[in-house]
């Protein structure tokens, strides 16, 4: 990229931040945000800057009835107080998202083991490349993770396996490995979360995992666990 | 409908801080519900006072946070931790979603509601005290370098979420002038950041 066009950039970066740049010129420069990763490095030292800006306003309490909304929005509780919504908007909000991450995808797969071997789920880096296979035992005592794709590169980093109980915290089930075919005992916590989840996630961690107990580093793969057979 | 202001101020409270949000990120982005709800007790009171700023109305504002966590939840997978700043990137969501509510809603705002505002932008003075930033924050040295009717055109965009006929219509200048003012200061600023 020459200088004129590192100018520009960062001039549509400038005005976007700050909220000048409206209407169709708003909606291209985030398409280009989508496409390049200059623009999104732009945009981002713009908004770091400004966010000081923000972030020392004095705080308004919001209304009890805004986080009903939103968890009955998203989650299908019902204790919340009604509102008359216009509720369209956000959909192509959310899709309009500026940052473009190549998300690793999980696939689903169904259930297609041996009676006393049920694959539970295989995590991938897309539909086509499968990285590791977990399996269970029936009763559901352990796990056994077997590497059978390439596992990308993550130097100094461990990937670690977490299951997502349906509306409990992450309960970690251990690293997985970079080769080769792990047996997993589970504790007692942990078979319980795997029975409560409907999901598991993989996520990037200091060398020999999470120091927190919950997940710290960027989560490259959710995937849906198949049924218990 | 009740205007800026009406809401009740709550106690400060820090900053929240960078690894604290970037944990209760991940949370969401593992589909942890109680990760959500921590994030939203961290720093919906701050987000709904940046929205309360630009959207001017409480119920406008509080639809907007509704929005915006709704969204958080869903494009939480989407947050980079290598870009760092999760409150940069939340309160930007926050001001995305107002600058896109506004286009839908605001041709109506009327010039009396704008001057209205006049009471309520942020004073030279305040930004000298150091009420707006943190002493000592390379932002706020940046902006005081830049010419005081500038520098106000810059937080009217900024804070009030004005367009630039609104920020021309607001310092009683005319458009032309206004739009080679904020493109010269953003440069005048982005050279002072980067120095």
């Amino acid at each position: 990229m020459n200088y004129e066009q590192a100018e520009l950039l960062d001039r549509l970066a400038a005005e976007y931040a700050l909220g000048t740049l409206r209407g169709r010129a708003r909606r291209r420069f985030e398409r280009l945000c989508s496409q390049s990763a200059a623009a999104r490095r732009a945009l981002h030292r713009w908004e770091d800057h400004w966010t000081q800006l923000s972030s020392r306003l004095p705080p308004v309490q919001p209304a009890a009835r805004v986080w009903s909304n939103v968890s009955r929005q998203l989650f299908g509780e019902t204790s919340a107080a009604p509102r008359a919504t216009r509720r369209r908007g956000w959909r192509l909000a959310a899709a309009a998202g500026l940052v473009a991450v190549a998300l690793i995808v999980g696939l689903i797969v169904r259930e297609l083991a041996p009676p006393r071997l049920q694959t539970l789920a295989v995590l991938g880096t897309d539909s086509t490349h499968p990285v590791w296979r977990l399996e269970r035992r029936t009763p559901l005592t352990a796990l056994t993770i077997e590497v059978v794709g390439a596992v990308p590169p993550a130097t100094g980093k461990s990937y670690e396996l977490w299951a997502l109980p349906r509306g409990g915290a992450p309960v970690s089930l251990g690293l997985l490995p970079a080769g080769g075919h792990a047996e997993r005992k589970l504790s007692e916590p942990q078979r319980a979360a795997l029975l409560a989840a409907d999901k598991v996630a993989v996520s990037v961690e200091p060398l020999g995992g999470s120091p927190t107990g919950s997940p710290t580093g960027p989560i490259v793969i959710v995937t849906n666990v198949a049924a218990p057979g | 409908m009740s205007r800026v202001g009406e809401g009740q101020p709550t106690r400060p409270v820090p900053e929240p801080d960078g690894a604290e949000l970037e944990a209760l990120l991940a949370r969401c982005a593992a589909g942890d519900r109680a990760g959500l709800e921590a994030l939203y007790a961290r720093v919906a009171p701050l987000l709904l006072a940046v929205l309360l700023r630009m959207l001017k109305r409480r119920d406008a504002a509080e639809d907007a946070l509704q929005d915006v966590f709704v969204s958080v939840w869903q494009r939480a997978r989407q947050f980079d931790p290598i870009r760092g700043r999760p409150l940069a990137w939340l309160v930007s969501m926050a001001r995305y979603r107002a600058i896109d509510l506004q286009r839908a809603a605001r041709p109506a705002v009327a010039l009396t509601e704008l001057t209205g505002l006049e009471s309520q932008l942020p004073s030279e003075e305040a930004l000298d005290a150091g009420e707006m930033l943190g002493t000592g924050a390379l932002l706020r040295r940046c902006l005081e370098q830049i010419a005081a009717p500038q520098r106000r055109c810059l937080l009217l965009a900024y804070q009030e979420g004005l367009t630039h006929s609104e920020i021309a219509r607001a310092v009683n200048e005319p458009l032309g002038t206004v739009k080679s003012w904020v493109r010269r200061s953003l440069l005048a600023l982005r050279r002072c950041l980067e120095s």
